[in-house]
């Protein structure tokens, strides 16, 4: 289980710190309300991962970070996934999932080559 | 009345307020530069997949149901645009390992499909659209085909929504599965609630047609009229137009209830008024 909702309001906090914004400058650059960088700070709201996308963009950090599965601003990516139906999740399921996950990684690894922001 | 909306189901159609019927759950996918692939294989009916900061959907078209599967696209949106679920998450390099001890699923599977719902059969657009319909499962049809949902999906929405007393029942083997009913229906003076897991009622067209698993294979149709009674046991004195349908692979049945043509609502209402005036109130 990822501890995305204890660690995000800190690293979310040390990444603006970082790039020296305030909330309502963050709020602005990831066209989210105003109140929306203050309230994911104190955790009294949770965000989507369509929130963390937007902010970890705005920020130029991973959303890796973001969410607390890596240390570093920029680290290796790690995959989660969610899905429903997880008692029919099969063997096959499994294989795609790696599929899915491997060619994402090889994609990233091509584009960081070729000096592209995938 | 006003049917209550889910907090999900209300962010699901904030996303599409400006859209038209039909909404493509993969063009907002692709809008949000989330790749969607398609799985033949057997398992899971989607799954939503996160690789560092690039997002993946991937769902099952091993049952040929395109509403079926525009439904899965939509629902795993959800995972994406509701807030918290980045918590509901398994490390995809530990799938096996995670599976064990993952837990409280029902919660965010239920919102997603809430969303899901909004998304594709949005309120306004819907509500809108209905009205422009027929009754019963004409009207059922003709919105699944607008808006490219799966019979089931669209006949809880219909129903959810309709303005004048219809219900609808899933049934499977010999019993039912889940019934819903519009508000009006929920109304009807004396109406009790069609519990799950109830035999279905024998002098009915559904359960002559669910003896036959082939009809339902075939998702071959069926209609009769019914009395409210013979399926609800109490309510108002009043005949129903029974429509059936097979709903093939699925291995079920659905069967819609409405009111004939010619019944006045208001009137049903007076009379079961009456009738209430004088009938001895007891405790539950």
């Amino acid at each position: 289980m990822s501890p995305s909702s204890d660690v995000f309001p800190e690293r979310l906090k040390a990444a603006r710190a970082l790039r020296g914004l305030s909330q309502s400058e963050l709020a602005k650059f990831a066209k989210l309300q105003a109140s929306a960088v203050s309230h994911f700070e104190t955790g009294a709201r949770k965000p989507s991962l369509a929130n963390i996308r937007k902010l970890a963009d705005a920020l130029n950090v991973s959303t890796d970070y973001l969410l607390g599965r890596s240390g570093e601003v920029s680290g290796a990516p790690t995959a989660d996934v969610l899905f429903r139906d997880i008692a029919k999740l099969s063997a096959d399921d499994r294989e795609v999932i790696q599929q899915v996950v491997a060619a994402q990684l090889a994609a990233k690894k091509g584009g960081a080559k070729d000096g592209g922001d995938t | 009345m006003v049917a209550t909306r889910s907090p999900s189901q209300a962010k699901g159609e904030e996303l599409v307020r400006d859209l038209e019927l039909p909404i493509d759950p993969f063009a907002i996918a692709k809008g949000e530069g989330i790749e969607v692939v398609a799985k033949r294989v057997r398992g899971a009916s989607g799954m939503f997949i996160r690789v560092g900061d690039n997002y993946v959907i991937a769902y099952a078209t091993d049952i040929d149901n395109v509403g079926l599967q525009r439904f899965s696209v939509a629902h795993e949106l959800g995972h994406y645009f509701l807030p918290g679920h980045g918590d509901h998450v398994l490390d995809a390099n530990q799938v096996h390992k995670s599976v064990a001890q993952f837990r409280s699923k029902e919660p965010y599977e239920i919102e997603a499909d809430q969303f899901a719902v909004g998304l594709l059969m949005p309120t306004m657009q819907f509500r809108s659209a209905l009205g422009k319909m027929g009754e019963g499962f004409v009207a059922v049809e003709e919105l699944a085909s607008l808006c490219n949902t799966s019979l089931v999906a669209t006949t809880i929405r219909v129903v959810t929504l309709s303005p004048t007393p219809m219900a609808a029942v899933v049934s499977g083997q010999d019993e039912v599965e889940y019934c819903v009913m519009s508000e009006s229906f929920k109304n009807l003076k004396g109406l009790t609630w069609l519990e799950k897991r109830v035999p279905l009622p024998k002098r009915t067209a559904t359960y002559d047609f669910v003896a036959d698993p082939s009809r339902i294979l075939r998702a071959e149709r069926a209609q009769d009229t019914t009395h409210l009674h013979e399926w609800f046991g109490t309510g108002p004195d009043v005949t129903l137009v029974e429509e059936v349908v097979g709903l093939g692979r699925y291995g079920k049945v659905l069967t819609v209830l409405s009111l004939e043509d010619d019944v006045d609502v208001d009137e049903l209402d007076e009379d079961e008024g009456l009738e209430e005036s004088w009938t001895p109130r007891f405790k539950r």
